[in-house]
């Protein structure tokens, strides 16, 4: 708790009789990258507008080192925030967007001029220094404004969906830009997306929102892995859910077959649950793992790193999906229709309340 | 490449422009070249009298005055408009249509009755100074109606509208997060209206305020009204150069003077537009 950089207090915000964010608490620490991660109305941007200043917490607080700082306006908070839009001045060339901050601070002519140079440097675009916003692609522009918001040095540096407005394969250099970057400067990144994706490549720990609560935080791994509720387990990646219910301590699915797996002391007898296994734990064969289920090829996708496969299942109402990898799916010729067997074990399958 | 603009669709535009704009303003311009009548009238002999006469210091004296009245006008009305679009800008974007038809509603009634209604207004014995005599104010006042001020006061009342509705549109269009990422970078309200705001808006101004001076150096009516035949602009010249005088070729040289002027303010403001908007390069790599 005390190494916490940022602590958010019990916070909500209330929009008249809407709760955009609903009392939720979080410790973000120095130089930790972290991301919430949420679908739209989850309440993110809310949060995040409130870290940045521009929205005032309902309940709650806010304390960055310890001081409260919910009713400190944006431009007396050592916190940035990198728009979704980027926001860049249309009306100033790159270099007077990176140094508009810097003017604010008073800083001397000449270190304002190295610290432009330095930005301009880190985000690898020194030869734009005299261009004008619309005369720059969007990967630039949103170096740019990543360029303008750290500049400034903040103890934290928000960014809102940074990578959205990007074409895919960018995207992904970016993430690994951004991670080199948070690392180098050493800031706390907090990023808002809705891209699960983005959040497990990027971030230290995430935060899952929804209806403005916070469903769970945690490492990528500890999310993916072990996620705490059905909504959690199916936004992120890809999860097979099967119908079971809990009779004399063992799991029994629809079609009375038992599953193996560990279940969470809060379920009962008798109730109804939900069975998960992600795509990737499915090996192709009954093997010697505990849980099986057969089925039939409904579907077959290829992404050329894996075939991903959907089988029709008495087992679940919805399509099952396995993962198979090129190896894999070259040792068994599967074509639609054919009936096979897939198993996994007891540890890769959680329970969720039904 | 092949793809074919429908050009044919400005004909009517263009037809109706030629006939009843350039072909007139084309003879007033020859006109400008002819000699006066002893009787009124044109004589067909060429000369560059009526030209040199408009730069006579009596006359040039009133072109320097119609653009400083124009210029108090143009300025009054320009941040009276602006302060009102960035009002009505602020406001939630469903009650922003309604205060637009208010500001311009004026604009619905006639000119001239709005310009009578001053004079009701601005009388010897008119509201003003029935207001003030009721506060207690029972010295003589300054005379309010035909003066310089007067005339200007109703040069920016009428083209006010016109400055909101310039200046509005670039003010909604700006987006909340650029005014929000200076105030996130340290700017205070005041710093990010000069810095940001204003910037971004300079070209909505600029159009707006070309707009009343065009309008209100050639403007005779409100000068005749307002003004009371205490003084001239050129527009109320070149009115007596047609229809009193009966001089039309100098009358023809000082409105071809007065053309200059606005098409020189309109082609200057246009580029001036052009440039502040970002010259429209697109080069972007990458």
């Amino acid at each position: 708790m005390t190494s916490a950089l940022l602590s958010i207090r019990n916070v909500e915000k209330h929009f008249n009789k809407y709760h955009a964010v609903d009392g939720i608490s979080l410790d973000i620490r120095e130089n930790e990258f972290f991301a919430l991660l949420g679908p739209s109305g989850s309440g993110k941007t809310t949060l995040l507008r409130m870290l940045a200043g521009f929205e005032t917490p309902t309940v709650g607080t806010i304390l960055l080192d310890g001081k409260d700082v919910s009713r400190i306006p944006p431009n007396h908070r050592p916190i940035n925030l990198m728009f979704q839009s980027y926001a860049l001045f249309p009306h100033m060339t790159v270099a007077q967007n990176i140094a508009y901050g810097l003017e604010m601070e008073k800083l001397p002519r000449a270190e304002i001029k190295s610290r432009v140079e330095e930005m301009m440097e880190m985000v690898q675009l020194p030869h734009l220094a005299g261009r004008k916003p619309d005369q720059l692609s969007g990967g630039q522009r949103q170096r740019v404004a990543l360029a303008r918001s750290l500049a400034k040095r903040p103890r934290v540096l928000l960014l809102d969906e940074p990578l959205g407005a990007l074409d895919k394969k960018l995207r992904g250099e970016m993430q690994l830009e951004l991670k080199r970057i948070q690392h180098q400067f050493g800031i706390t990144f907090i990023v808002v997306t809705h891209d699960q994706e983005e959040a497990l490549v990027m971030a230290d720990r995430i935060a899952i929102l929804r209806d403005g609560k916070l469903l769970q935080h945690g490492t990528p791994l500890e999310i993916y892995e072990y996620p705490q509720t059905r909504f959690a387990a199916d936004f992120i990646g890809v999860m097979n859910f099967f119908p079971a219910r809990l009779v004399d301590g063992a799991l029994r699915a629809a079609d009375g077959s038992a599953f193996r797996a560990t279940v969470p002391d809060t379920i009962g007898a008798g109730e109804e649950v939900l069975a998960a296994v992600r795509p990737e734990r499915l090996h192709l064969g009954a093997g010697e793992t505990e849980n099986r289920l057969t089925g039939t090829v409904r579907a077959m996708a290829y992404h050329g790193l894996d075939l991903q496969v959907h089988l029709d299942t008495p087992l679940s109402p919805q399509p099952v999906m396995l993962r198979l990898t090129a190896d894999a799916a070259e040792g068994h010729a599967l074509s639609i229709g054919d009936t096979i067997t897939a198993g996994w074990s007891a540890r890769d399958t959680r329970v969720f309340a039904g | 490449m092949a793809d074919r603009k429908p050009l044919y669709l400005m004909t009517p535009a263009l037809v109706w422009l030629s006939l009843f704009m350039v072909i007139p303003c084309l003879l007033i311009l020859a006109l400008a070249f002819f000699r006066r009548g002893i009787y009124g009238g044109i004589e067909y002999d060429f000369t560059f009298e009526n030209i040199a006469l408009v730069f006579d210091p009596l006359y040039a004296g009133i072109f320097i005055k119609s653009a400083i009245i124009a210029g108090q006008a143009a300025l009054i009305a320009s941040v009276v408009g602006y302060a009102a679009a960035y009002a009505i800008a602020a406001m939630p974007k469903s009650r922003q249509p309604l205060l637009l038809f208010l500001a311009i509603l004026p604009f619905w009634s006639n000119y001239l009755v709005r310009t009578y209604a001053w004079i009701v207004l601005l009388n010897r014995e008119g509201l003003i100074v029935s207001v003030a005599r009721a506060l207690g104010y029972n010295q003589e006042l300054p005379s309010l109606l035909y003066t310089e001020t007067a005339v200007i006061v109703g040069l920016v009342y009428n083209y006010l509208p016109f400055v909101i509705l310039a200046c509005y549109a670039p003010l909604a269009r700006m987006n909340a997060e650029i005014t929000e990422a200076s105030r996130d970078l340290g700017a205070g309200g005041w710093t990010t209206f000069r810095r940001i705001t204003l910037p971004m808006t300079v070209p909505g101004i600029a159009t707006g305020f070309v707009f009343v001076f065009v309008l209100s150096i050639g403007n005779f009516v409100t000068p005749a009204l307002l003004g009371g035949g205490q003084f001239q602009m050129i527009g109320n010249l070149v009115y007596a150069q047609f229809l009193t005088a009966n001089d039309w070729p100098f009358g023809a040289a000082l409105s071809m003077a007065l053309i200059a002027i606005m098409m020189g303010l309109l082609t200057l403001q246009t580029f001036a537009t052009e440039r502040a908007s970002g010259g429209r390069v697109r080069d972007a790599d990458g």
